[in-house]
């Protein structure tokens, strides 16, 4: 239904654009036809959100360097405070100020709504998870890079011992990248203003990261806090964070699995208010 | 091509919509006036498939808003940019959610530099252009793919001539290419220029329906002489010329000034006995 588009005869149209939901063929190749078409839309939309994101660094560079200073400076206590203490503050410090990349992506979906691009994106062909995922990318891979230069340094500078398998390392990186998005992008759909993403990133990142053992050693803490740890994310990021660093794949794989079920939970959750606008009339 | 009929939608105690009908042609220029809170802007975000109305129901090319997302040219009321994206960069991303590439999409966003004259902007970010370069580039951003329906909510609010008079060109060759338009506004000239048929939004509906002329026959306009000592003549009539002349030849004092106003928006209203909405 555009102008001068799609030739009538249900094959793509001669203009180079992709082809318009009524001249699709049918079945398995309409399937893949639909695929690509997601792909190419998600595609645009990273690399849109990539663009911005580039001209706008700054915070991603303080959680970048604000660790690696910590890091150096604590380093000497933990050494001494606890057994393997090089790895706790590698691994706590890079779980702790990958928390806060909450507000990163919490911002970067709350201003949409500020400019008023959100209903302007939702009138396009893109699905609300497509969306999603075109807006989050870019930052996923802002999150692996964050956290990867963060083990690379605390290796090289801390004392972290390598990893014997990089792929575990990795792959718990992309998790817990995964459910941090989920959550920010969940965050940034309940809350009214940037002042109270805020407050709840700043505040939430802080009491959940510490909570779970990022900045103070859990064997240390009170027995309550130990306790109460189970419900952070971070205690389980940090789980498996220390046993990807470590090899052990066995300890890995359960916390990875609840990091993974909050994410699945916080990003339908997300995209379905997404999908509504923020509480405007859902759609037909 | 857009066919809306009896559409209700209702915020809490206020009433937005209440039976609200309208089609529009494919070609044809409907110009939806109306009052602040008469229903236009709650209209244009139901068929962009933004709300769902309580009642009636929508087509467009004779199927629902939900198979036709991304189909539907939208430029909201507001300025709805990225402050750090070029205008190039806009077009871009909405061409190719659109499905446009390559070729295609330069073609198109070329064009559309051209025919909005956003030629020494492209490059710019949104955030550093004047008010009526961020009304063209926001129009632009919703014509990029040649929808055959647009949807303009006052797309030259705030805008300076040289917007209006750009934005005028490119809907009268949109139309003229066979797109259906809706264009709400609350500038009457834009509509004559235009050749548009007017829809009069009151109280969450159609009141009234018909071509500028069908419309504004009848109406009075008004003729005020201003004498050089100031005191003023005038004369409310709806054939302002044969009213001025009358009145040049009956005045035997000198005349400073003569204004000759035609029928407004505002006539028509009171015609209509439009009031403002609560």
């Amino acid at each position: 239904m555009l102008l001068d588009s799609a030739p009538p005869d249900g094959s793509a149209p001669r203009d180079g654009s992709a082809p318009r939901d009524s001249t699709r063929p049918a079945g398995a190749p309409a399937r893949a036809s639909r695929l690509l078409d997601a792909a190419y839309r998600i595609g645009a939309l990273a690399r849109h959100n990539a663009t911005l994101r580039l001209r706008d660094p700054g915070q991603m560079i303080s959680y970048i360097v604000m660790p690696m200073v910590l890091m150096l400076v604590l380093k000497p206590l933990y050494v001494r405070a606890v057994d393997g203490g090089a790895a706790q503050v590698a691994t706590g410090l890079m779980v702790m100020f990958s928390v806060f990349a909450i507000s990163l992506v919490g911002n970067s979906i709350l201003s949409e709504r500020t400019w008023r691009t959100w209903d302007r994106l939702r009138v396009s062909r893109a699905p609300a998870p497509e969306l999603l995922i075109g807006k989050t990318l870019p930052l996923f891979v802002v999150m692996v890079v964050q956290q990867t230069v963060l083990l690379v340094y605390g290796c090289l500078a801390i004392g972290l011992p390598v990893p014997p398998n990089p792929v575990y390392v990795l792959l718990a990186i992309m998790i817990w990248a995964f459910a941090l998005l989920a959550i920010g992008a969940l965050l940034a759909t309940v809350v009214r203003s940037h002042g109270e993403l805020s407050v709840i990133s700043d505040v939430g990142a802080l009491t959940l990261s510490s909570l779970g053992g990022a900045l103070v050693p859990l064997s240390i803490m009170p027995e309550w806090a130990q306790l109460a740890a189970h419900v952070s994310p971070g205690y389980w990021a940090l789980s498996m964070m220390q046993a990807a660093v470590r090899g052990d794949a066995a300890g890995a794989v359960p916390p990875a699995v609840v990091l993974l079920a909050i994410g699945l939970v916080a990003g339908a959750f997300a995209a379905r208010r997404l999908a509504r606008g923020w509480g405007r009339g859902g759609p037909m | 091509m857009l066919v809306a009929t009896d559409l209700v939608k209702r915020y809490g105690t206020i009433q937005a919509l209440d039976g609200f009908s309208l089609n529009v042609a494919a070609g044809e220029i409907v110009g939806l006036v109306g009052h602040n809170g008469a229903g236009k802007s709650t209209f244009v975000e139901i068929v962009s498939y933004l709300i769902r109305p309580d009642g009636g129901h929508v087509t467009i090319d004779g199927r629902p808003p939900s198979a036709t997302r991304g189909e539907v040219g939208v430029a909201p009321q507001h300025i709805a940019l990225y402050p750090s994206a070029t205008v190039r960069e806009h077009l871009e991303l909405y061409g190719r959610l659109a499905g446009l590439r390559r070729a295609a999409l330069s073609e198109a966003v070329e064009d559309l530099s051209t025919v909005l004259r956003l030629g020494g902007i492209m490059d710019r970010r949104a955030g550093k252009l004047s008010g009526g370069q961020q009304r063209r580039t926001q129009a632009a951003s919703a014509l990029v793919h040649r929808p055959a329906l647009l949807l303009l909510d006052e797309p030259t609010a705030g805008a300076d001539l040289e917007t209006r008079q750009a934005m005028l060109d490119v809907v009268k060759q949109r139309a003229g290419e066979g797109a259906a338009v809706v264009y709400t506004t609350h500038y009457l000239p834009e509509l004559t220029e235009l050749q548009a048929t007017i829809a009069v939004a009151q109280g969450g509906r159609v009141i009234a329906r018909g071509t500028c002329e069908e419309l504004l026959k009848d109406l009075p306009g008004e003729v005020r002489v201003t004498l050089a000592d100031r005191e003023e003549v005038s004369v409310s009539t709806s054939e302002p010329t044969v009213t001025l002349i009358d009145l040049l030849r009956r005045i035997d004092r000198p005349i400073s000034a003569v204004d000759v106003r035609n029928p407004s928006l505002d006539d028509l209203y009171r015609s209509l006995a439009v009031h403002d909405a609560p």
